[in-house]
């Protein structure tokens, strides 16, 4: 397939796994994109993007910032696609940690750290559930994620949109909830493993 | 810490969201090395953890694609890297940034951007401000207005590449005055008797371009480069003091200045 170019090839069919964990179509555009293939990167853009910026928006915040961040990370993928390893992990959970540690790289920088305060962390934890609710392309997806969120205890979903969204440490999540350190670890960890099982997450 | 040590499994869920501190992440992650089932679960919460994120996924702004897909386009990729220690693909973005590499993110973002708008924000790129450029104007001199008149040519393009061995160039070219500018940040230090020599790459032959300026806090003043025509590129290689004729080693970074 070496040197074949994108647009005269028929991207393979998408596999029937859950979403998020092994998409094939998408691992063989990545791979595609590790050999320079700007066609294959035009297209992972399309299919990334709105992840990748809903994603940073949610945990920066700011629009202008979170474009920044947004615009390094679709960069990153496309410089570092090479190391992609699809033994290890689906294609789109691998942008989407790159997004997420870059996110919070970006929140948890000295400045930002000092512009955070504790209420509006927690009323933003709050709010979280609504947003995902009516978010702007309300799907089968988002509604699966805010049911399965639902289902858990409200220090898990507190103790895990605290940290993901709010790109908080574990640490500061105890002391924002007032809580031991190790509940706070139990919780998310437990918390997460609700959610994958009730997502039905391939693990 | 001592629960950490105490239940080495629980940090899994915090790890998985990126919410451990970093000398937990390290511990947790040698650990990940010596438990196969650990990084099972792991594998599975991450992809809990991406549930969690096209949940909340939203329309970019509409630029974003352009800005992103003409970046790429002048940018090199990275070889293939694997951390055989914990069989985890290595965390690029702080690796990087420990090895002294600046972050890439504001330069890109200018792409495409109209160049009027662009120069305060490539000036600051560059690591001086409107104000240190007013002020050297006023001195009128005829290097710093040519620096300035590139910042403001209305084809002024900017290219960022990563620098081979660290740090980064930057290289801001007019085609219509056959002129460019070029800088570097974060570059490892030399021994007192090296160089980093810029180059012109002509098609068919090698003309120097100047030494690089001794770093301020890590960047080096612009160096002023004219009567580049198509094809050249922008190169730097590390040379003797005082510098050479003809490039005697390979480049360490080579700017095709097109587009």
């Amino acid at each position: 397939m070496d040197g074949m170019d994108t647009r005269n090839q028929r991207v393979p069919e998408r596999g029937a796994g859950p979403r998020g964990d092994g998409d094939p179509n998408l691992d063989w555009l990545l791979a595609r994109v590790a050999r320079g293939d700007h066609g294959a990167f035009e297209q992972v853009y399309d299919r990334l993007a709105g992840p990748v910026y809903g994603l940073i928006r949610k945990v920066v915040r700011d629009p202008a910032q979170s474009e920044e961040v947004a615009q390094e990370v679709l960069l990153e993928v496309w410089r570092n696609a090479s190391r992609f390893d699809s033994a290890k992990g689906g294609a789109t959970t691998w942008v989407m940690m790159i997004a997420h540690r870059r996110a919070i790289d970006r929140v948890r920088s000295a400045n930002a750290e000092a512009q955070r305060d504790q209420k509006s962390a927690i009323a933003e934890a709050a709010s979280s559930l609504d947003e995902v609710a009516e978010a702007v392309e309300a799907n089968l997806d988002r509604e699966r994620v805010r049911r399965c969120l639902n289902s858990l205890t409200d220090l898990q979903r507190e103790s895990i949109t605290l940290a993901y969204y709010g790109g908080y440490t574990y640490r500061q999540v105890a002391g924002l909830l007032n809580m031991a350190l190790g509940t706070i670890k139990t919780r998310i960890r437990d918390g997460l493993i609700r959610m994958r099982d009730c997502l039905g997450v391939g693990a | 810490m001592k629960l950490l040590w105490r239940d080495p499994h629980g940090p899994s869920g915090a790890y998985a969201l990126d919410a451990l501190e970093n000398s937990e992440r390290e511990r947790f992650e040698q650990h990940l090395q010596r438990c196969e089932s650990c990084r099972q679960e792991v594998r599975g919460l991450h992809d809990t953890a991406t549930q969690l994120a096209l949940a909340v996924a939203r329309v970019p702004p509409p630029q974003l694609r352009g800005l992103v897909l003409e970046a790429a386009a002048r940018t090199g990729q990275n070889l293939p890297v694997t951390d055989h220690r914990t069989g985890l693909q290595p965390r690029h973005a702080r690796d990087q940034r420990r090895a002294g590499a600046p972050r890439l993110a504001r330069v890109p973002r200018l792409l495409g951007v109209a160049a009027t708008a662009a120069v305060a924000a490539v000036a600051v790129v560059l690591g001086f401000t409107a104000a240190a450029i007013q002020h050297r104007l006023d001195r009128a001199q005829a290097q710093e207005q040519a620096i300035v008149a590139v910042l403001n040519a209305p084809d002024a393009r900017i290219v960022v590449n990563p620098v081979s061995g660290g740090g980064t160039a930057t290289v801001v070219f007019s085609r219509a005055s056959h002129k460019m500018i070029f800088t570097t940040a974060g570059l490892p230090p030399l021994a007192a008797s090296k160089v980093y020599e810029l180059w012109v790459l002509e098609p068919h032959a090698a003309r120097p371009a100047g030494l690089l300026p001794a770093p301020s806090k890590g960047r080096t003043a612009p160096l002023l480069a004219a009567g580049l025509g198509p094809g050249d590129s922008a190169a730097v290689t590390v040379e003797p003091a005082g510098g050479t004729s003809q490039p005697t080693h390979k480049p360490i970074v080579a700017i095709p200045l097109t587009g």
